[in-house]
């Protein structure tokens, strides 16, 4: 095993040592009320202590600072609109949770929030904050796989549930992935392998393509995944700008494409690094040679560059609001969101949203929050309606299996109304395009 | 990848961003220069200027105005902050005189945070500006070249300033020998304000100039800080020619390692400082002694 | 006084240690926070060994907290090693090492520019750490899966786990780091750090190699930053990649500050309200994002007003109350030099390798020094023999001083030799012509100004006995052999026996001016320059000091810059004349005052002032 842990066994193995710690065993650490719960169902992670009042606790880190601190107040927005509903019973909510009547198992729900800054590190602290101090029985945020990766792990060793906020890594669940932590949304190889028929049909074949990829596990996966699925319809790479997070400047990267001789221009950089070094490539008339691809889509982006910027771009995405007019759980969502926080949701949100709701759901079905018994209702496969339609949490690897959208920037002439940006091209079923379970290497590990 | 455009291109891009580095590190170095303080916030008032800048350009919709009030402003709050903080600080030791202006950069940065939000904000470049430019096999943003031209511009004023007019002469006595600035019975107060006005002005000039390229953030300032520092430390501590010296050495550097492979391109920039030092380690141009 | 009990600050932290586990969770303190404050604690120990006792302000602490993070992490993490404080040590000894090679080339220079290189070094770290090392850190997403040790001891298993179970290794890894701390403290480097920090200039004059004192301290701190880079990735199972950056450094001066430099607990408190007001001012203020302004606030109000931090100002404010208390406990009046040589003779000094020597022990020739074309000194030859006691004098401007100055090593000469006990010293490091007994006392005072009388002369008196360098960091200062008696024999040397204990800020100048000449002396020096020791005395502290110099050239060669005529003519045996740079003449105190060159270039002029 990976985590030693503060559990049973081990202070048994403490308690065995008999006289010569009877005075340390008094300390606190050493010590823990036994505890009270049946014998099948030890005490792990914060059970039974952060459900035993009437109110439960959940830790959101988000950034709200720093590169990716737009996206990070969406997310919240989502997070707080799922825990009104899930406390008030909303029918959105009943529809995805149909258990639900107010609460979970009829305790409130209550969260904190910290400022993750997009930074592994602070949020692991403040998760660790959130665990010790308000006895948290499910954990979420992230708006970088950089930290969801790492509160991946630490869920794991503390046996507290995580949902993962935003993150497009195939590693996640893949290699990273642990029988802790699930994830809703859709991601690098799900992205590529929706996107790459559209691209190819589009723009066509033995195209040269350059890279805007961000330097870490989000990035580098996200780029391979779209380097595979172009490859077999001869597109080659002519060149993979890898840049630091936070970057200041891209005119060195964009430069080196520019001369690159590239057909298409795949900018994988996400939050306030894909708005910058997307308006640079414009300014260095990149934009005029070379077709814009987004495979994972930012959140604002359009609104941030503006629409002549994403006129024509392709871009894969989890969510866009004009689903509405297709899917009635997507009109009930975009509708309570926009009269709440009044604008349209954009995929962070809806990420957000739906991971509590799935939850509350497992919660529900499972009749407890001793979390191996809401592990095994997440693994139970369940068929849940959700704002894109059916899906279902894959047992293997803890991923949902959901369709991917396509959408393509409109031209500011055809935009309907200012929020209009994006048209939706294809909903692609989640089922044809996921890899197999293990194909990233993934093992999820022990549930106690 | 090493080709010649590639390689043109870059050199160019590294003369335009060097440009752009050699002025905001003059006016860390004429502050260090006269008043012997290093001021850690002078990355945020780059910042600042972008921000004052910003909201210039919100008001009145012109750029010009949005530069005017950019420079403007930085010179206000530099003297201002050398007549209320700075000052209590002359006759204390260097390591805090530098501790106080990174808290003076850390307000500075969580005030604009405070007040803009996180959310990046952009100026647009002017229209006049606004297209790109062909250079042969080189397309280049036409505002960069205008960034360029007007660091250029602003490095070449600094110079006039410093050289042909008296504050100048005292600015440089005082690099020269700073008890030689009070024997000559002038009011060292009032010069110190406003060399520190200046030199804020310097940092916010390029902040604003610079804010059509970057949009802004309120963390903008401290990559920035850093490469002044190399800058200063390449070119030579209090050295005028030595920061633009240094400032185009840092900008070549950046661009031109980063046709091999841009992660390093940070690296090399310290490559080359850890050289200057166990070379010369006053600086290109520094006075020896002087440290 | 505290210092009397032995071992007490350890104990007391020891009782701290164990005591708050039970205390902070009603101050409203997770243990996850306090093992944090635990962390950046220990992390601060070396910071503050640097900042606070030294005087270097480091802001690129990071990357040796990182590196040792890196270190232990990778180890842990791909199944090299299972032996979590083994790997520990080894990510200290990685950041130890990282820190000799950058402390090589930051410690180049000082003030500003040691700041500007180490941030800029802890850059490097960063961007090296984040791309072209990722296969081993991870990168951007850092190192996962950090276990947490495991102990068998006499048959007991104990398995640190999280929370207040990770408190107690964290805290046996704090007590550890804080009782070495305490020891470098009290051992001779510690002290001669400290005077490093106040006075850099006569802490290598007196014989110290300050450059190494400087690496080593370096190196400590980058050790405790190392240890603890590895406690943050054992403590949250996770080695995130922004331990590298710049905020942590910062992070760390500003706790150092808050809390109170010099202290070595200053980190620690400094750490407590800086992430106590985080999560309050978050949480319960509701300020979000703003809460770093506050603290930015907080830190430029501390550094403005309240520069010792908090503990610096607690100790104020105590020392501040006690001395309303007391007003009685005032010194006495400075006593007067005896006119009975001290037993000096008593003092075991170290021998020197140069005693047997009988020829001059000084000669220099043709000695030269240019500034930028125009001479200060030009071509001068000057030889003093053993017993001597010589006094150099000449107008203002007429390079005496620069002449001293090079005399000493302080300054190279642009040409000559100068050549001490017949070795030729020339170009050599001021500290070794001192550890050679050969220094001088200064025109201008140059004390260890926030130290007490004696342990100013302790500084000088520890290069003697101990050497130019040693690295004894957990030896007593009070087990040097002979510094006791060595510190007290010279202060009754120069009367200031009576006034060991006083602050140098409390001397009179009088005073100050004779502890200058017992640093000096405490080095035991067989050739003494004295530059103008009588320079702004009072004519009965005049006669003091002379009747100092007449004990003092007892078994010393002695040299004199002095403006004073009638001590000089009092005093000396031959006369050295420089007038504008050059050697105008040289001879006995009546051949001096025969000479009518003298007179015409310097005697008249002094006598019509």
């Amino acid at each position: 095993m990976q985590f030693a842990r503060s559990g049973a066994p081990k202070r048994r193995d403490v308690l065995k040592s008999g006289a010569v710690l009877a005075a340390t065993a008094a300390l606190p650490g050493f010590w823990m009320p036994m505890a009270q719960a049946a014998e099948d169902q030890p005490a792990i992670g914060t059970w039974p202590a952060g459900s035993a009042g009437d109110s439960v606790f959940i830790g959101i880190s988000v950034p709200r600072t720093g590169t990716y601190a737009v996206q990070g107040e969406d997310e919240l927005k989502g997070y707080m609109l799922a825990v009104e509903h899930i406390n008030s019973g909303d029918p959105l909510l009943r529809a995805i949770s149909p258990k639900t009547t107010k609460g979970v198992l009829g305790k409130k729900v209550t969260y904190g929030v910290a400022d993750s800054e997009a930074k592994p590190n602070t949020a692991v602290q403040e998760q660790s904050r959130f665990i010790s101090q308000n006895k948290a029985v499910l954990f979420t945020g992230s708006t970088s796989s950089a930290v969801a990766v790492a509160l991946n792990k630490f869920a794991q060793r503390e046996k507290v549930l995580y949902v993962t906020g935003i993150s497009g890594s195939n590693d996640t669940t893949g290699k990273d992935c642990v029988r802790y932590g699930f994830r809703q949304c859709f991601y690098g190889q799900t992205a590529a392998a929706a996107l790459a028929p559209v691209l190819i049909k589009a723009i066509g074949k033995d195209k040269k393509a350059a890279y805007l990829t961000p330097d870490y596990t989000y990035g580098h996966t996200v780029q391979k995944s779209m380097e595979e699925y172009l490859k077999p319809a001869g597109w080659t790479t002519v060149t993979n700008q890898v840049a630091p997070l936070g970057a200041p400047d891209y005119s060195s990267y964009l430069l080196n494409v520019a001369n690159s001789g590239a057909d298409v221009l795949l900018n994988i950089n996400w939050g306030h690094d894909a708005v910058l070094s997307t308006q640079q490539a414009k300014q260095f008339g990149i934009l005029a040679k070379q077709k814009l691809v987004i495979p994972y889509q930012i959140p604002f982006l359009a609104k941030e560059v503006g629409a002549e910027l994403t006129a024509g771009v392709y871009a894969a995405t989890d969510f866009w609001w004009t689903l509405q007019d297709k899917f009635p759980l997507a009109k009930m969502f975009v509708e309570s969101f926009e009269k709440k926080y009044g604008y349209k949701p954009e995929w962070g949100a809806e990420n957000a949203y739906m991971s509590f709701a799935m939850w509350a759901d497992a919660v529900e079905r499972a009749g407890t929050f001793y979390p191996p018994a809401v592990i095994k209702a997440f693994e139970a496969g369940q068929h849940i309606q959700s704002m894109v339609g059916e899906v279902w949490m894959r047992a293997a690897d803890h991923q949902l299996v959901r369709p991917v959208v396509i959408v393509q920037g409109k031209r500011p002439a055809d935009m309907k109304s200012p929020d209009d940006y994006w048209e939706v091209v294809e909903i692609v079923p989640g089922e044809g395009v996921m890899q197999a379970p293990d194909a990233f290497g993934c093992k999820l590990g022990p549930y106690t | 990848m090493i080709t010649w455009p590639n390689f043109v291109s870059q050199l160019f891009n590294g003369l335009a961003s060097g440009a752009l580095l050699a002025l905001i590190s003059c006016g860390l170095t004429i502050i260090y220069g006269t008043l012997g303080v290093l001021n850690l916030a002078h990355g945020a008032m780059f910042m600042l200027g972008g921000y004052a800048g910003y909201v210039a350009f919100q008001a009145t919709g012109s750029y010009v105005v949005a530069v005017a009030f950019g420079a403007l402003f930085l010179v206000v709050v530099g003297a201002v902050i050398e007549r209320v903080v700075i000052r209590q600080f002359y006759d204390r030791p260097p390591e805090d005189q530098i501790l106080v202006t990174f808290g003076i950069g850390i307000v500075i940065v969580e005030l604009v945070r405070l007040g803009f939000g996180s959310l990046t904000k952009t100026v647009p470049p002017p229209s006049w500006a606004a297209g790109v430019t062909p250079m042969g096999f080189l397309i280049y943003p036409t505002y960069r070249i205008v960034v360029l031209a007007i660091a250029a511009a602003a490095l070449a004023a600094l110079y006039i300033v410093l050289y042909r007019t008296r504050l100048g002469m005292i600015v440089r006595a005082g690099i020269e020998d700073s008890g030689m600035v009070g024997m000559l019975g002038i009011n060292v107060y009032r010069v110190f304000m406003l060399v520190f006005g200046v030199g804020a002005m310097a940092a916010g000039f390029a902040g604003i100039v610079n804010a059509p390229v970057v949009s802004l953030t309120p963390d903008l300032g401290e990559s920035i800080l850093v490469q002044t520092f190399v800058v200063v430390v390449i070119g030579g501590v209090g050295s005028f020619p030595g920061a633009i010296l240094g400032g185009l050495i840092a900008g070549e550097i950046l661009s031109l390692t980063s046709m091999v492979n841009p992660a390093y391109s940070e690296v090399m920039l310290f490559v080359v400082m850890t050289l200057v030092l166990l070379l010369r380690p006053q600086g290109l141009l520094g006075l020896k002694g002087r440290a | 006084m505290r210092r009397h009990i032995p071992l007490l600050v350890e104990a007391l932290t020891a009782i701290g240690l164990i005591a708050t586990p039970f205390v902070v969770p009603h101050l409203g303190f997770a243990p996850d926070t306090v093992n944090q404050i635990l962390t950046w604690g220990l992390f601060g120990i070396g910071f503050d060994l640097l900042y606070g006792y030294t005087g270097l302000l480091s802001f690129g602490q990071s990357a040796f907290f990182g590196t040792g993070g890196f270190v232990a992490a990778y180890l842990l993490t791909n199944n090299l090693m299972a032996n979590v404080p083994l790997a520990l040590l080894i990510g200290i000894v990685g950041a130890a090492v990282a820190g000799v090679a950058v402390g090589v080339i930051a410690l180049r220079r000082t003030g500003i520019y040691f700041a500007m290189i180490t941030v800029a070094i802890a850059e490097t770290f960063f961007f090296l750490e984040n791309s072209p090392l990722s296969a081993w850190t991870g990168g951007e997403n850092g190192l996962p899966g950090v276990p947490t040790p495991t102990f068998h001891l006499f048959g007991l298993t104990w398995a640190v786990g999280t929370g207040w179970s990770m408190y107690w290794f964290l805290a046996a890894c704090y007590f550890i780091g804080i009782v070495v701390a305490l020891r470098i403290v009290r051992s001779p480097v510690g002290a001669i750090l400290i005077a490093i920090r106040d006075n850099p200039l006569r802490a290598r004059a007196v014989g110290h190699a300050i450059g190494l004192y400087k690496l080593a301290a370096f190196v400590v701190a980058a050790a405790y930053a190392g240890f603890a880079g590895g406690l943050l990735g054992v403590m949250q199972g996770f080695m995130p990649p922004d331990a590298f950056t710049f905020d942590t450094s910062g992070q760390l001066v500003m706790q150092t500050v808050i809390g109170g430099g010099a202290t070595l607990f200053g980190p620690l408190l400094g750490a407590a309200v800086w992430l106590y007001l985080r999560d309050f001012l978050q949480a319960v203020v509701g300020l979000g994002a703003a809460w770093k302004l506050v603290l930015g606030l907080v830190f430029v109000l501390l550094v403005t007003f309240l520069r010792r931090g908090l503990i610096g100002g607690l100790v104020d404010a105590v020392a501040l109350l006690r001395g309303r208390a007391r007003p009685a406990e005032a010194e006495g009046d400075a006593p007067a030099i005896s006119t009975e040589p001290p037993p000096l003779a008593s003092i075991a000094r170290r021998r020197r390798q140069d005693d047997a020597f009988t020829g001059p022990v000084l000669e220099a020739r043709g000695l030269t020094k240019t500034y930028g074309g125009i001479a200060a000194n030009r071509d001068i030859d000057f030889t003093v023999t053993a017993g001597e006691l010589r006094a150099v004098i000449g107008p203002n401007g007429a390079g005496k001083s620069t002449f001293f100055k090079m005399l000493t090593c302080e300054v190279p000469p642009s040409a000559g030799t100068i050549r001490f006990h017949g070795r030729d010293i020339t170009g050599l490091d001021v500290s070794r012509v001192c550890q050679m007994g050969l220094t001088k006392s200064y025109q201008v005072n140059q004390l260890f100004a926030r130290q007490t009388v004696a342990q100013n002369v302790m500084v000088a008196a520890l290069a003697e006995r101990r050497g130019i360098f040693r690295l004894d960091l957990l030896r007593s200062i009070r087990s040097v052999r002979g510094l006791q008696a060595q510190v007290e024999q010279t202060l009754a040397m120069v009367g200031l026996a009576a006034r060991a204990e006083v602050p140098v800020a409390e001397l009179a100048y009088g005073e100050k001016r004779r502890l200058e000449i017992a640093l000096a002396l405490a080095a035991s020096p067989s050739l003494l320059l004295l530059d103008e020791p009588l320079a702004g005395m009072s004519p009965r502290e005049r006669v003091e000091t002379v009747q100092l110099l007449k004990n003092i050239r007892r078994g010393r060669t002695l040299i004199v810059v002095e403006h004073d005529m009638d001590a000089v003519f009092e005093l000396a045996e031959r006369i050295t004349v420089l007038h504008e740079g050059r050697k105008l003449a040289e001879g006995t105190p009546e051949e001096i005052q025969r000479n009518s060159f003298v007179q015409d270039a310097y005697l008249g002029g002094v006598a019509a002032e």
